[in-house]
């Protein structure tokens, strides 16, 4: 799968993006700015899941996580605002925050170096007749007859797996006059 | 002898930015969408040891999630590129770790706003009842 030309450019400014959208998240003082920090890494993945002709799942990815999850995170925030963490004087990290910073930094500097290394005994993917084969709608054909014949089963039990998710979330939010009038 | 040794570091250094540079400019095979979903996934491990709002915990972990689709829908186009697979299973998985992911997020959130209503915070390092 090599990705060439223009596309290189395309591969650097995503990942670049994703990457400063990713830190910017994890260092912001406000919830907010952080879940939209979090839609921009997510967007920003769509678009190299464009570059890697996964087009289903970066539609999906935008729907899905976009439109669902990070609008699931605004409300929350909505509900549980703390006002006190936008002040200075809050601390924003916990008390191990060096420990996990050493032990990150070693284990980045050792997967990416072990990553480099095999790099070479990986076979280069390189088949001309299969680059141009796929269709730009013909990704989507596939996932759709995948999900409903090999993995029909996984697909209901996601279904009842998302039933659960909704009567459990709606159980666990529930104020305590409401338990007292509906039990 | 120092002169020798200025030159030979000099070398390596050359060698070693001219090296970077070509690895700049080469196409982008699998193993830079491995080391680009690597690094979202440490700074994700990074944001859920170390943060104490427990709402930019949860946001980390999705941000982990992502970094596991990235590398399902990088191999899935190099194994179609090698020509071994012809089908897409790799994005199979990736719809349903979006699926468990948003099942994920609304039953922790549930528990977080439950447990927000009780006692008031959602700094992690308060929430200590259970620690010994």
């Amino acid at each position: 799968m090599e990705v060439k030309g223009a596309q290189i450019l395309f591969y650097y400014v995503l990942a670049f993006f994703v990457l400063i959208m990713a830190v910017s998240l994890i260092r912001a003082r406000s919830a907010v700015h952080a879940a939209l920090y979090l839609m921009g890494t997510l967007i920003g993945t769509a678009g190299l899941f464009l570059l890697l002709h996964a087009e289903f799942v970066a539609g999906a990815q935008i729907l899905i996580y976009v439109g669902g999850v990070v609008v699931l995170f605004i409300f929350v925030i909505m509900l549980v605002n703390v006002r006190e963490e936008v002040t200075e004087a809050t601390r924003l990290f916990t008390r191990q925050e060096v420990v996990a910073w050493v032990l990150v930094g070693a284990m980045t500097v050792a997967t990416i170096i072990a990553l480099r290394r095999e790099a070479n005994l990986l076979p280069s993917a390189v088949a001309p007749a299969e680059e141009t084969a796929l269709a730009f709608s013909e990704d989507t054909q596939q996932v759709g007859s995948a999900l409903y014949t090999r993995a029909a089963l996984p697909f209901e039990i996601a279904s009842l797996l998302l039933l659960v998710a909704i009567v459990g979330s709606v159980l666990l939010a529930r104020t305590r006059r409401q338990e007292e009038t509906f039990d | 002898m120092s002169g020798d040794m200025l030159g030979w570091a000099l070398q390596e250094t050359t060698s070693l930015v001219s090296r970077f540079l070509e690895g700049l400019a080469a196409p982008k095979g699998v193993v830079d969408f491995l080391v680009l979903s690597f690094m979202l996934f440490a700074i994700g491990v990074l944001g859920v040891l170390s943060r104490r709002n427990i709402l930019i915990i949860f946001m980390s972990i999705e941000l982990i999630l992502n970094a596991a689709n990235l590398n399902f829908v990088a191999f899935t186009r190099y194994w179609q590129a090698m020509g071994r697979i012809s089908e897409n299973m790799g994005h199979v998985f990736v719809i349903f770790i979006i699926v468990v992911a948003a099942a994920e997020a609304v039953i922790g959130l549930g528990i977080l706003i439950a447990l927000y209503r009780n006692r008031r915070t959602v700094a992690i390092d308060e929430i200590n009842l259970l620690k010994w």
